[in-house]
């Protein structure tokens, strides 16, 4: 089924899911009708979309610096073609040009294989915003994906991934569906493991009220990375933080981001909000996950539907600001391993995270080698935007995509004797890049940054 | 015909360059900047932003680091292209004397302005047929160019080529002062009078006709990236300012000399 007139696509949800994400999916006969209409609403509400579709000069630029053209050679995934494929549409219903030149001026009409063209090529961009910063003009393709996204979620069209993350989201608080008693058990379980390993006593409040801290940890960190969140767990203990993870949003990340940023993603700023008022918390700490903290850190303040009294900021933020004034004591050493930085875009590109970053990981390991291109001009993992697809034509593609990273990786060495460290400071990228590493044979480990913190942390 | 394009076109092309621009304008200003997707790193103070945008308008700062290849074509290309719009505007209203004012004598002036011009053109036409040759010899090129995008290098090219011509070959092209005379009707709105030398020089007439197709096309064409540059750089190169870091109630050497962490055996419970 994933694959359309050459076209790989991810497994979509089904009417079912839609219901649970609050659509009734638009039958067929009236998708291209709706479609245009949607085009019709994003264009006049967003400049960066319009600006996108009307100054592009197509001069090929941004076609090496997108992995995903690099990783496939398909002409479709050149991010300006990319953008070309609702380009024509857009050309041919809001342009005079295109109404009276058509094909001329690569204008043309809507159709449901254009719909099935959009769904495969904007669930391969991962909006790693690397075309917007090679672009001349600063053309961000991010921004077409994101509106194509949207009008595709309202007419019924979403991967089935990102839908039941939606709805496990506004269910229970989290991606995982993991419900309270299940985080409460784990972090118990977490407590003792930190306690086997590291000898250290650190307790993970959950809900508890006039804390001082809301820490907001990705919901990966429970089951497939416990390392960040004991590395968090053990940092907030040792600087003796009154702070607490709130049931009710266990969850750094926020697909409405990628799929839906009118509803699903204003609902979780609502939703985060809510907790922060009943905990009467002062200040919101977010924990490793690259698109949720875009969402945070840049979306909240245009999203949220009331005064936001908290300040917000990152954990690596936090620790960076420890690092610089001395106040913990880290051992490089403990940490024996030659190590690399996966910049993650959203860190690197949408959220200028990238300097401390790098103050942290200094700090914690003695063999650290940048990656180049690094910082804001490296290239993603391939999994950006959360196009963790696993059947086995997409799974193939995340191959392809992640090929680029793959080679920026070997060229750092610190595989070579198959114990390397790869820091991959996002939930996204981790998930992209577990078994990307495999799939490439890099002979390295992917690790969270706050994993290596709480190895390196010295308590006597 | 010479008439017609001399004469009545001028302000048809008048009129729908900028009203075309405005019609423009007018779409993107309406759309709005919804959230804020400043690219990162963030500049932090106005001057900053002020130098990104300056450094992406004169020197292409982007493309020279994503495509070099690019950047020398569109760069030479550009800068050609400004030199020869600024020396249309002063060559034609001083004559060819501008460079008076920067202490030349009259006829160094005018030798430097022609001069000056005949090799912007030559720069120019060269740069444009790489933008050509790249657009059908670099496959990844190819595959984002439609019919239009070769139409515009073209039509671009053949204003430089028939430019080049009037200045290589002196008895096909025409002196500043006809020209000067010939604008002044223009924007005096006073009719050419009949024996006026630009009726009777038809590469002029080839050149101003070209020119004012690129024009009424300008306004419904990828050129706008003139000003959609501005545009895309105003959303996406914005100030930021970063919340203060420190977390609330802490303090660290306290809570490592009451052994925080530390197995209550080793603490100092
Ligand atoms: C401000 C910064 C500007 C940048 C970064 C820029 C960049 C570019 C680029 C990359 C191309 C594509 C070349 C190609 O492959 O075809 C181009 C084409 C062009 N630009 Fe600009 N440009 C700028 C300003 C301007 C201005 C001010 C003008 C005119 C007054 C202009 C006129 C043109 C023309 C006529 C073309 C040829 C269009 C075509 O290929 O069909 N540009 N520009
Ligand atoms: S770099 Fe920018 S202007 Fe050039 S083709 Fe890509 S999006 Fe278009
Ligand atoms: S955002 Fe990234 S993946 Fe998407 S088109 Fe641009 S460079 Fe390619």
């Amino acid at each position: 089924m994933p694959t359309y007139k050459d076209m790989v696509q991810p497994v979509r949800a089904t009417d079912a899911d839609m219901k649970k994400i609050h659509i009734d999916p638009v039958p067929d006969d009236q998708k291209c009708e709706k479609a245009i209409e949607y085009l019709d609403l994003m264009r006049k509400k967003f400049r960066s979309f319009v600006l996108a579709m009307e100054s592009c000069v197509k001069c090929g630029a941004c076609a090496e610096n997108c992995h995903t053209y690099l990783g496939t050679k398909d002409p479709r995934n050149i991010p300006a073609n990319r953008a070309e494929l609702v380009r024509k549409i857009y050309k041919r219903y809001f342009t005079l040009e295109g109404r009276w030149l058509g094909k001329l001026v690569g204008a043309e009409d809507i159709s449901l294989d254009v719909l099935e063209e959009w769904y495969s090529y904007f669930y391969q961009c991962s909006e790693c915003r690397r075309c917007a910063m090679a672009c001349p003009f600063g053309i961000d393709t991010c921004e077409v994906t994101m509106a194509v996204r949207q009008i595709l979620h309202w007419l019924g069209i979403v991967p089935k991934l990102h839908a039941g993350v939606g709805a496990a989201m506004e269910k229970v608080g989290n991606h995982t569906g993991l419900p309270k008693p299940g985080i409460v058990d784990t972090l118990e379980f977490l407590s003792e493991e930190i306690m086997d390993e590291f000898g250290v006593e650190v307790n993970f409040p959950v809900d508890k009220p006039d804390s001082d801290i809301l820490y907001v940890p990705s919901s990966a960190d429970y089951l497939l990375n416990p390392y960040t969140l004991m590395g968090a767990g053990m940092y907030f203990t040792y600087i003796g933080a009154n702070w607490t993870i709130p049931s009710t949003v266990s969850e750094a990340g926020n697909f409405g981001l990628l799929f839906d940023q009118m509803f699903t993603q204003r609902h979780n700023v609502t939703r985060l909000l809510d907790a922060a008022q009943n905990l009467g918390i002062k200040k919101i700490v977010w924990g490793e996950c690259g698109h949720g903290w875009r969402a945070a850190k840049m979306y909240i303040p245009s999203l949220a539907d009331r005064p936001v009294p908290w300040p917000i900021t990152h954990i690596h933020d936090e620790v960076a600001y420890h690092v610089r004034t001395n106040q913990l004591k880290l051992d490089p050493n403990k940490v024996g391993h030659p190590t690399t930085l996966h910049d993650p875009c959203n860190y690197s590109r949408a959220c200028d995270l990238q300097e401390n970053l790098r103050t942290v990981i200094k700090a914690c390991v003695a063999d650290f080698r940048e990656m180049y291109p690094n910082k804001e001009r490296t290239f993603c993992c391939g999994g950006g935007s959360a196009i963790l697809f696993d059947d086995p034509e997409m799974y193939q593609r995340r191959i392809q995509l992640s090929a680029k990273k793959a080679e920026l990786v070997r060229a750092t060495g610190v595989g070579a004797n198959g114990d390397g460290y790869l820091c991959a400071p996002c939930s996204i990228c981790k998930a992209q890049l577990y078994p990307m590493v495999e799939e490439h044979e890099l002979g390295v480990e992917v690790k969270g940054l706050i994993d290596l913190v709480g190895k390196a942390l010295v308590w006597k | 015909m010479s008439y017609f394009i001399l004469q009545i076109l001028p302000y048809v092309t008048g009129a729908v360059f900028t009203i075309g621009i405005l019609y423009r304008l007018g779409r993107w200003a309406r759309a709005r900047i919804v959230h804020n997707i400043t690219l990162s790193p963030f500049p932090k103070t106005n001057t900053e932003v002020a130098t990104v945008f300056g450094t992406e308008v004169i020197f292409f700062r982007s493309l020279f680091k994503s495509d070099f290849a690019l950047w020398i074509g569109a760069w030479f290309m550009h800068i050609a292209l400004f030199s020869i719009i600024g020396g249309h505007v002063m060559g034609i209203y001083f004559l060819g004397k501008q460079f008076v004012y920067i202490g030349m004598s009259e006829g160094l002036s005018e030798f430097m302005s022609n001069l000056l011009g005949t090799t912007f053109g030559i720069i120019m036409f060269i740069a444009l047929l790489y933008l050509l040759y790249r657009r059908f010899a670099i496959q990844k090129v190819r595959e984002v160019t439609v019919t239009s995008d070769y139409l515009h290098l073209i039509l671009l090219i053949s204003i430089v080529a028939v430019g080049n011509i009037m200045r290589l070959i002196p008895d096909w092209g025409i002196h500043y002062e006809p020209v000067k005379e010939y604008v002044t009707y223009l924007v005096t709105l006073q009719p050419v009078p009949a024996e006026a030398e630009v009726l009777h020089t038809p590469l002029f007439a080839v050149h101003l006709l070209l020119v004012q197709i690129l024009l009424m096309v300008f306004p419904f064409s990828k050129l706008m990236h003139v000003l959609g540059m501005f545009a895309e750089r105003w959303i996406i190169n914005r100030k930021y300012t970063e919340p203060a870091p420190g977390l609330p109630n802490i303090d660290i050497p306290a809570a490592r000399a009451a052994g925080l962490g530390l197995p209550s055996e080793g603490g100092v419970e």
